[in-house]
Parts: C-alpha cells; sequence; structure tokens
C-alpha cells in the first residue's frame, strides 16, 4: 500500500511539474510578443484588482466599464491601456467586464454593475438592440451611463448622458467616400468582404457603406459580399472565391470592413496573379497591417480608427458628466481621418493597432 | 461510450432513480447510496468551497443575489432541460442554437403572446425532429444535434435578416425584466419552477423516474416494458421546450433578439451539468445537481466579474475547477493509484504498444 | 451512454478490427446489399457526384484557381480533423481544446519567430501540443475523465492564458519571413499547405492501419474492456490519441498562420464542432471503433466543396450553415438507414 500511495504521489507530482511547464511556456511566449503593451497591460489590471479588493482608497470616482472585448482582440487590447492610463490620471477606479459580444452575458454585468452601486457605468454595448433594459435599470438607480466606441439606437439616447467613439455608420461612409473618389465617376464593379456575421460593428459598416455608394456614385456596383469574420484566412479565401463568382475581369475594386480583412484580399488578389495596385481598395482601420498597405499603394484608402482616442476620451467623458454634469447629453465623435498615399506617412494617422 | 463505466454503473441504475423517489424512510440507506454514487456530494463540497472563499473575498455577490440568482438562472435554465437528455444517455448540443432561433421566432411577430407561443411550439418541434433522428432513423444524439447545431444557427440568421431583431411591444417586454416578486425577476421566477417541476417530475413520477432507466441500461430498460422510444421523445421535447424558453426569457429581457444569442450557453450549461454530477454516460446524476452546478459557476462568475478580474483569467480559473472538479471523481482517483501500480509494473516488462 | 441502439451493449471482440458497424453484434456473415454497399461509400459518391454537378453547371467551379481555393479552405481544418479522428475513434466523443491548440500555435509560430527565429518557435509549439496532448489524455486515460468535459477545461484554460499573456494582439511576420515563405511556397500549381494536408493525412493513415498503436486505437474504441483485458496499456493509447490530435492541431496552427501571414487568438473559432462535422460526415463512427483517417479527408473535401459551391452562388453565411447542419443529418440518415435495410 505504502509504495502504492508514493507511487501515486509521483505521478500527480508529475501532473503538476506538467501544468507548471505548461504556465511557463506561455510566460515564454509573452516575452517574446512584439507588443510590449501586452505586458503592461496585465500589470495595470493587477493594480486595478488590488485597489478594488482593498476598497478603492485612492480612487475618486468608481466606475464600472461593461465592455463586448478585451485582450481577445486586437482592438480591445490596445483600447485597454489608455484607458486605464487616463482613469488613473484622472483618479477614477475602473471595474472593466469584456462579455465577449455575449449580449445576455453583458445584460447580466450590467445587473452586476448596477447592484455595485458605482458613480458611473460606461458601457460598450454588445449588441445595440439589447441595451435598453440595462440603460433603464442603471437609470432607476440613479446610476448615468455613457456610451463607447458604438452608440445605442437613437431612441435609446435620452438614456444616456454622452457618447464618444467612432462613428462606425460614418465609417462605413467615409470608406464609400474614397471608393468613389478613386472610381472617379467610372463604371466599375466590386465585391465586399464585411465584418462577422451579425456583429454590429460589421452591420453598421456595411450599411454606411452601401447607402453611400448608393447616394453618391451609383456607378460603382457591389457584384458580391461574403463575411470574412474580421480575419484575413477567412477574407482572402472568401475573397477569392468571390473574384471566381463573378469573373475576375468584372472586378475593379475592393472594399474590406476593416484592414486585416483588406490585407486577406490583396492576398486573394496575389494569390492570383492580380496586380492590386491596380485595383481600387478600400476598408477601415489603419492598422499596422494596414498601413504599410495603403503607403505601398496596394490600399488606396483606409479610415483611421485610434483605439487610444476610443479609451482615453470613454474615460474623460465620463469625468466629465461626474464632475461638470452637462444638462445635454454629449457627444464626441473620433473623427474619421481618411488615410490615404498621401498622408499615411504623417504622424498624427500613425497606426496603433 | 457505454463500455467506459460499464462496470459498476450500469446494473444499480434504475435504483438510483426509485431510491431518490422513496418516501423519505430509511435516511441512512438513502444518504450512503447518495455517497457511494456520489451524484452531488462533489458538487456540494465545491458550491460551500467557493461560496465561503466567496463570502471572505467579494461579499457584495452575496449580499446583491438577485444578480447572481440572475446570473445562475441564466446559465441553469438550459442547464436543466439538459440534464433531462443526459440522464438518458443522450446529448444535446443544438441548446443553442434553439435558443438563438427561438428569440428570433418570437420578436419576428407582432403580437408577443403569439409570438412566445409559436417560439415555444417551435421548441417542442425540436425536440421531436431531435428524438426522431435518434430513436427512429437510429443516429448518435450526439451526430443529429450536432446537426442542428448548425442548421438552427443558420435559420436563425436566415430568419433574422442577419441582424437583431427587436421586439414588436417593446414596452411590455421591458417590464419583464423588472423584479416581480420581491427582488426577484420573472426569469429567477420561471427558474425555479422550471426547477421544481423537473425535480418533482424526475423523482416523483413514474415517466421521469424511468429517465434513469432508460439511461442506465437501455436494453434492461426494455426489457422491463418502459417504453424506451417514447421517453426519448419526451426528454428531447423538455430540453427543446426549455431552451427555447430561455431563448424567449432573453429576448423579452433584451427587448431584442439576437441571432448571434447564446455564444457562450451551450458549454457553460455542459459544465453546470457536469460539476453536478450528471454523468455524459447517462443514468446518473439528477436535477439539483444541475442547480449545483449552475450555482457553482454563476456565484463564481459574479464575484470574479465583481473583483474586476478580467475574463481571460476567469476562464483559466473556471477552467482550472472544472478540471479539477471531472478529475477528482474519488473512483478515477482509486483507479489512477490501480493504474499508477500497473503502470510502473508493466514498464519494466516488454511492451508491444508503441 | 449515447448509444441509439440495446444491442450495443454486447461486445464482440472480433469488432475490433471489423470494418462493420460497433452496433452490430458478432462477425460479419450476411451478403453485402447494394444499399449498404452505397452507404459505406456514400461519402466518396457524394463528393463525386457533388464535384461532377458543380463542375458542369456552376462556372469556374473547374478552374485552377477555384480548386486551389476549395484546397485552401479545407487545408486548416482538414489537418486538425485528421488528427482529431484518432480521438474520435477511440470513443472519446471530440476535442474541443483544438480551438486553443490551433490559436496558441499559430500565434507562437508567428510572435516568437520574430523575436527569436523560426526553428526555437516551431520548438515551443512542439512542446505546448505536447502538454495539451499529455494533460488531455493523462485526465482522460488515467483520470477516466469524461474527455468533453477535460477539453472544455482545457480550451477555457487555454485560451485564457493565450490571450492574458498574448495581449490579443494580433501579430503578423515581415513579409519576407519564413513563414511567409512557407505560406506562399508552391510546387507548381499546388500551394504546400494542400501538400501538407495529404502529407498528415497518409502518415496518420499509415499509423491508423499498419502500426500497434493504430490497432489499438480501434480496438480501444470499439470495446475498452476487452482491450484492457488483453494486456494492452489503454491509458497510453488515449494518451497518444490525444497527443496525435494536439500536434495536428499544432500543423494546423502553422498552415493557418502561414496562409496569411497573421495570427490572432480569435481566428480558430469553430474549429472543434466543424472538424467534427468532417469527421461525421465522412464517416467515421462517434461510437468509436469505426473510421479512417482517409474518410476524414474526404469529408473535409466534400464540406469544402459545399461551401465553395454556396459561396459561388452568392448564398448568405445562414444559408451556409443550414445546408452544413443539413448535411449532416443527412449523411448519416442514409448511412443508418442503409443499415437498418441491410440488417431486416
Amino acid at each position: 500500500m505504502n509504495t502504492r500511495r508514493s507511487r501515486f504521489v509521483g505521478l500527480l507530482a508529475a501532473g503538476a511539474l506538467i501544468l507548471a511547464a505548461c504556465g511557463s511556456d506561455d510566460d515564454a511566449t509573452d516575452d517574446t510578443g512584439d507588443d510590449a503593451a501586452a505586458g503592461e497591460d496585465a500589470a495595470d489590471d493587477a493594480e486595478i484588482d488590488e485597489d478594488d479588493v482593498v476598497g478603492d482608497p485612492d480612487g475618486e470616482f468608481e466606475v464600472f466599464a461593461l465592455l463586448p472585448q478585451g485582450n481577445d482582440q486586437p482592438y480591445g487590447s490596445t483600447y485597454l491601456p489608455p484607458m486605464q492610463e487616463m482613469a488613473a490620471e484622472l483618479g477614477i477606479s475602473l471595474t472593466i467586464t469584456n462579455s465577449q459580444y455575449d449580449a445576455d452575458t453583458q445584460a447580466s454585468e450590467c445587473e452586476v454593475a448596477v447592484a455595485a452601486a458605482p458613480d458611473l457605468i460606461i458601457l460598450w454595448p454588445a449588441v445595440g438592440d439589447t441595451v435598453r433594459p440595462c440603460l433603464s435599470a442603471a437609470q432607476d438607480a440613479g446610476i448615468p451611463v455613457t456610451i463607447t466606441n458604438s452608440d445605442v439606437n437613437p431612441e435609446d439616447e435620452d438614456l444616456t448622458r454622452g457618447y464618444s467613439g467612432p462613428d462606425t455608420y460614418g465609417q462605413g461612409v467615409a470608406s464609400a467616400e474614397l471608393m468613389c473618389e478613386a472610381a472617379d465617376g467610372a463604371e466599375i464593379g466590386i465585391i465586399v468582404v464585411n465584418g462577422l456575421t451579425g456583429n454590429s460593428t460589421a452591420i453598421n459598416r456595411r450599411e454606411g457603406f452601401v447607402d453611400t455608394v448608393e447616394a453618391q456614385c451609383p456607378n460603382v456596383t457591389i457584384l458580391a459580399e461574403q463575411p470574412g469574420d474580421w480575419n484575413a484566412d477567412d477574407s482572402q479565401i472568401a475573397a477569392s472565391e468571390m473574384l471566381t463568382a463573378v469573373g475576375p475581369d468584372n472586378v475593379q475594386g475592393i472594399y474590406a470592413a476593416d484592414d486585416t480583412m483588406a490585407a486577406g484580399a490583396i492576398d486573394a488578389l496575389v494569390a492570383r496573379g492580380l496586380d492590386p495596385a491596380e485595383m481600387i481598395i478600400t476598408s477601415i482601420g489603419n492598422t499596422f497591417l494596414g498601413n504599410p498597405l495603403v503607403i505601398d499603394g496596394s490600399l488606396n484608402g483606409t479610415v483611421f480608427q485610434s483605439s487610444s482616442w476610443d479609451g482615453e476620451n470613454a474615460v474623460t467623458l465620463a469625468h466629465e458628466i461626474l464632475t461638470e454634469d452637462p444638462s445635454e447629453r454629449v457627444v464626441r465623435f473620433m473623427p474619421d481621418v481618411k488615410v490615404t498615399a498621401d498622408n499615411a506617412t504623417d504622424a498624427d494617422v500613425a497606426p496603433e493597432w | 461510450m457505454s463500455q467506459t463505466t460499464s462496470e459498476p454503473t450500469t446494473e444499480p441504475e434504475p435504483q438510483q432513480g426509485l431510491a431518490l423517489g422513496a418516501a423519505p424512510g430509511d435516511l441512512l440507506q438513502r444518504l450512503r447510496t447518495a455517497v457511494a454514487r456520489r451524484t452531488e456530494g462533489r458538487a456540494v463540497a465545491l458550491l460551500t468551497l467557493v461560496v465561503i472563499t466567496v463570502a471572505i473575498v467579494e461579499p457584495r455577490a452575496l449580499t446583491s443575489y438577485p444578480v447572481t440568482l440572475g446570473r445562475i438562472a441564466l446559465i441553469g435554465l438550459v442547464a436543466l432541460g439538459l440534464t433531462a437528455v443526459i440522464l438518458m444517455g443522450e446529448l444535446d448540443l443544438g441548446v443553442a442554437s434553439t435558443l438563438a432561433v427561438s428569440g428570433v421566432v418570437m420578436a419576428s411577430f407582432e403580437s408577443l403572446t403569439v409570438g412566445i407561443i409559436v417560439a415555444l411550439l417551435g421548441g417542442l418541434l425540436i425536440g421531436v425532429v431531435n428524438a426522431f433522428f435518434v430513436v427512429i432513423v437510429g443516429i448518435n444524439s450526439f451526430i443529429a444535434t450536432l446537426g442542428m447545431l448548425f442548421f438552427l444557427r443558420g435559420a436563425a440568421f436566415v430568419i433574422s435578416g442577419e441582424q437583431p431583431v427587436r421586439v414588436a411591444n417593446a414596452d411590455t417586454a421591458l417590464q419583464f425584466g423588472r423584479p416581480l416578486v420581491g427582488p426577484l425577476t420573472p426569469r429567477i421566477l420561471i427558474f425555479i419552477v422550471v426547477f421544481i417541476a423537473l425535480h418533482v417530475f424526475v423523482t416523483r413520477m413514474r415517466v421521469g423516474r424511468e429517465f434513469y432507466a432508460v439511461g442506465g441500461n437501455r436494453e434492461a430498460a426494455y426489457d422491463a416494458g418502459i417504453p424506451v422510444v417514447r421517453r426519448v421523445f419526451t426528454g428531447f421535447m423538455i430540453s427543446g421546450f426549455v431552451s427555447a424558453l430561455a431563448g424567449v426569457i432573453n429576448a423579452m429581457e433584451r427587448t431584442a433578439a439576437d441571432p448571434t444569442a447564446g455564444g457562450t450557453v451551450l458549454l457553460a450549461s455542459f459544465a453546470a451539468a457536469i460539476i453536478g454530477g450528471v454523468l455524459l454516460n447517462g443514468g446518473r446524476g439528477s436535477i439539483v445537481g444541475a442547480l449545483l452546478g449552475a450555482a457553482t459557476l454563476g456565484i463564481l462568475q459574479v464575484s470574479l466579474t465583481l473583483s474586476g478580474v478580467q475574463v481571460d483569467v476567469q476562464n483559466i480559473i473556471i477552467g482550472s475547477v472544472l478540471l479539477l472538479a471531472v478529475i477528482s471523481d474519488p473512483a478515477s482517483v482509486r483507479r489512477v493509484m490501480a493504474r499508477a501500480s500497473t503502470f510502473l509494473s508493466e514498464r519494466s516488462k516488454p511492451q508491444p504498444a508503441g | 451512454m449515447m448509444t441509439d441502439e440495446p444491442v450495443a451493449e454486447t461486445p464482440s471482440p472480433d469488432q475490433a478490427a471489423a470494418t462493420t458497424p460497433a452496433a452490430e453484434p458478432g462477425i460479419e456473415e450476411r451478403a453485402v446489399t447494394v444499399t449498404e454497399w452505397m452507404a459505406d461509400r456514400g461519402i466518396f459518391i457524394f463528393t463525386a457526384l457533388l464535384i461532377l454537378a458543380a463542375a458542369v453547371f456552376i462556372d469556374g467551379f473547374a478552374s485552377l484557381t477555384n480548386i486551389t481555393d476549395v484546397f485552401n479552405r479545407a487545408a486548416p481544418i482538414g489537418i486538425v480533423a485528421v488528427g482529431m479522428t484518432f480521438v474520435v475513434i477511440s470513443a472519446n466523443y471530440l476535442d474541443l481544446s483544438v480551438v486553443a491548440q490551433v490559436a496558441t500555435s499559430a500565434v507562437v509560430l508567428i510572435a516568437v519567430s520574430n523575436e527569436y527565429g523560426f526553428v526555437l518557435a516551431i520548438l515551443a509549439a512542439i512542446v505546448i501540443a505536447l502538454v495539451y496532448g499529455f494533460v488531455n489524455g493523462v485526465a482522460v486515460g488515467v483520470f477516466k475523465a469524461n474527455a468533453v468535459i477535460v477539453t472544455l477545461s482545457t480550451t477555457f484554460i487555454g485560451l485564457g492564458l493565450l490571450r492574458w499573456v498574448s495581449g490579443g494582439s494580433i501579430y503578423f511576420g515581415p513579409p519576407d519571413g519564413p513563414v511567409r515563405v512557407f505560406g506562399s511556397t508552391r510546387l507548381g500549381p499546388i500551394p504546400l499547405s494542400m501538400i501538407v494536408l495529404v502529407a498528415m493525412t497518409l502518415l496518420l493513415s499509415f499509423v491508423l492501419n499498419r502500426t500497434t498503436f493504430g490497432f489499438l486505437v480501434k480496438a480501444y474504441g470499439s470495446n475498452r474492456e476487452a482491450t484492457r483485458l488483453t494486456g494492452a496499456n489503454t491509458a497510453m493509447v488515449v494518451i497518444g490519441a490525444f497527443v496525435i490530435t494536439a500536434l495536428a492541431a499544432m500543423v494546423g496552427g502553422f498552415v493557418l498562420a502561414a496562409f496569411s501571414n497573421t495570427a490572432v487568438s480569435s481566428m480558430s473559432t469553430g474549429f472543434d464542432f466543424r472538424a467534427l462535422a468532417a469527421i461525421i460526415v465522412g464517416g467515421t463512427s462517434v461510437f468509436g471503433g469505426r473510421g479512417s483517417v482517409m474518410r476524414t479527408l474526404l469529408g473535409v473535401v466534400f464540406v469544402s466543396v459545399l461551401t465553395n459551391i454556396m459561396v459561388l452562388s452568392g448564398l448568405g453565411f445562414g444559408m451556409q450553415q443550414m445546408a452544413i447542419g443539413l448535411l449532416i443529418v443527412a449523411a448519416v440518415s442514409v448511412d443508418a438507414l442503409a443499415r437498418k435495410a441491410g440488417t431486416s
């Protein structure tokens, strides 16, 4: 029995070692990541946890931020650090949640937030149509709510104190304007790569793009559209298949709902031996991936979305509401800066994510 | 998989159901059976541990109990329906998609009442279709419902036009999310009702107790004259109905139905059922177990959220708890000890296997 | 258990090697009917018919670029699926953690090779894959825990760790880096990813059909108790199945990352059930014991061709999902009905 037990203990120890090895492997990847923000980010989070447990002695205001993404998405992971820095600067103690775009999880997190009775709630709606109950619950509890990144429906605006962030519909509009300008009145056919099916940002950008093309340049015809799920692999295959479906000769342009997917679509062209510079390609983002493509001419234009602007302004707007208590709803749109070869190297449009 | 645990489990299965259903008589006997069969024991231990830890570290999760109850109801409702199917040794992978499609169907109707009725009937119909493929056509429930997972999700996108659908009568729907009795919202009340109904069904009613027999040893159930086919239909209809109910509640509370809804539901409800000791091999476990599992997960999630722990770390913690729960089965630990000794002694002998 | 037919409880040792369904007791002696013959080769016939019909009716389907697209669609998920076939055949349902494994491997490949070089990246990925395989395999094979829940837990832990550590950033390699070269190399018109898929399939097919280990996986899948009684080390069989799955998922992650030269932790969403769908459509039984790697390859090709046809026809995402759902049920129903007709 004794030997059996010691063997068992040995096995457990081996298991523990494996688990430990697992942890250290991943730590190794951390050091090697080309993005130093990741480390800082984790450190920031740790600080915030501590604050909360201790009872936030140095936080002047307590604020819940209900977000649908965070470290699981490239945008979210560069949105968080500026947000947390700004909060620390303004004396705001932040509690951040991430519902991973599940509306029901976010609603439950909203209940948690209302129950915690913070000074203010910052909400980034997971699904815009579903946030009204959360807003009215906060209102009943006397907690002001500000919206970040994607605004609520017009009929829900009166339940919120303000909005800061990009105009996701407007981004679609801006990208369409780039497309219309580049087409310059010529009759062209384009294919469209959308974001993840059912996702609010994907829906709004598509609407903005399609509406504007119809209104401003009916000479541009959308021949086919498919989702690219915000990633380059799916976008590349979908774009290539759409080219096959409508015939590559009929396609003179591509619109992709973000730069990552535009990069995939450009790869699809290159793989077919087509020159992306000869096509009119527009997208949204001006990311680390997209900006060089604008500079080398394969991407005609993109719309700058600054994650740091977004994260910082979410907090500064909240602070303004808490300290100045404006009577009107404050709306602060991120400027939709169009990035083309002319200004792609400017410092004020340096990519952030 | 029947072979997995066939040795100790298959035979006494039906008795478990009967024992739970028997009038409170031989308490010691029942307790011993329960401990021996360890369906809920670990769940109780785990829940106790979690509650004590939370009470010390993040008491807000307990003081603001309506919120925590709401989260438990969100995870637990689907888990309850799923348990009815798992007890019979079947599986329903389509629950999350059923939730999404029924919400979308409900929101597509002008009248709330009609929408709710159609959506719930739809849930029953989905259960019937699942059971048809499983017992009439004869394909494994894992595959039949895997097909449903894709098909119904696609249907939700097609019906909704790939966008959230707002409920026509948003103000009535908004009222639905408000507390009804004390601090309890209709969701929590419905959850309690479904819990009691299902618990009574599988412990006190003959039809429900037969679920254990069907899941434990199906051949023996046939021989005992249990209408296995009808029971499987009942089980899948319960699961389909409860998932549809969850979809309707979600759409009502949110005032809109999202075709992508339920992304986290399938795996969370599985986890809840398993923590509660519901064996995926069937015939074991209970509705109470599923509730305990959902409570553990719900309290854990709410307290981690209140403490501001980021979701990635939450997932690491929840995954570790789940892994520990599933490998800390006393029987498997005993088996591991035996295995470890044979393993080591076999190592010294020449082995043909690579 | 998940058996649809009560007879499944009566195991016979012969089933280990037999190609007959595990649900049928005894040795197969009766004549093979036409329907059964059809059902057995159903996926092959379906795929052939589908390709033929598409080639005739859909413009551009038969073009070289489009065939390349089909294989680009098939390669990453196919490599994952051929590996996961081992877990399915060993009657352990599926490995949900391939989602975390593929994402981790993709991110590690690009992030580590950017910083420390290609070789170290591959070494790191191999170590991580082995850890996944061993943790899953030990929990399932030694602790006898349910595979669905074990791999669900490791998915939570793995994705959590990856995102916590990588910060969810999108990683991309330099345009002339080794990852890019790997992703864009072609042999004539054939992309390297497709060659990797075929090579993996042949290799794993050999392991399953020609080695003692492969034989034991099948035997264990159709009858655990009998396999254990023969004195085989069943724990090692299960661990082996999960390690093979993990290594295949790692290669799948490489191919996925190399294809676009980008990696992000959310890029493998849905790989778990999509791989399982391909395995099932191919005709591998989820009862375990019966199935083959080649069938999985066919299943992957079939699903990829079907998706390709739907995209070419301009069908939306919802319709594509519905069709895949119907296809899964139809493929397996035909199989089940043919067998019923055969036995009655």
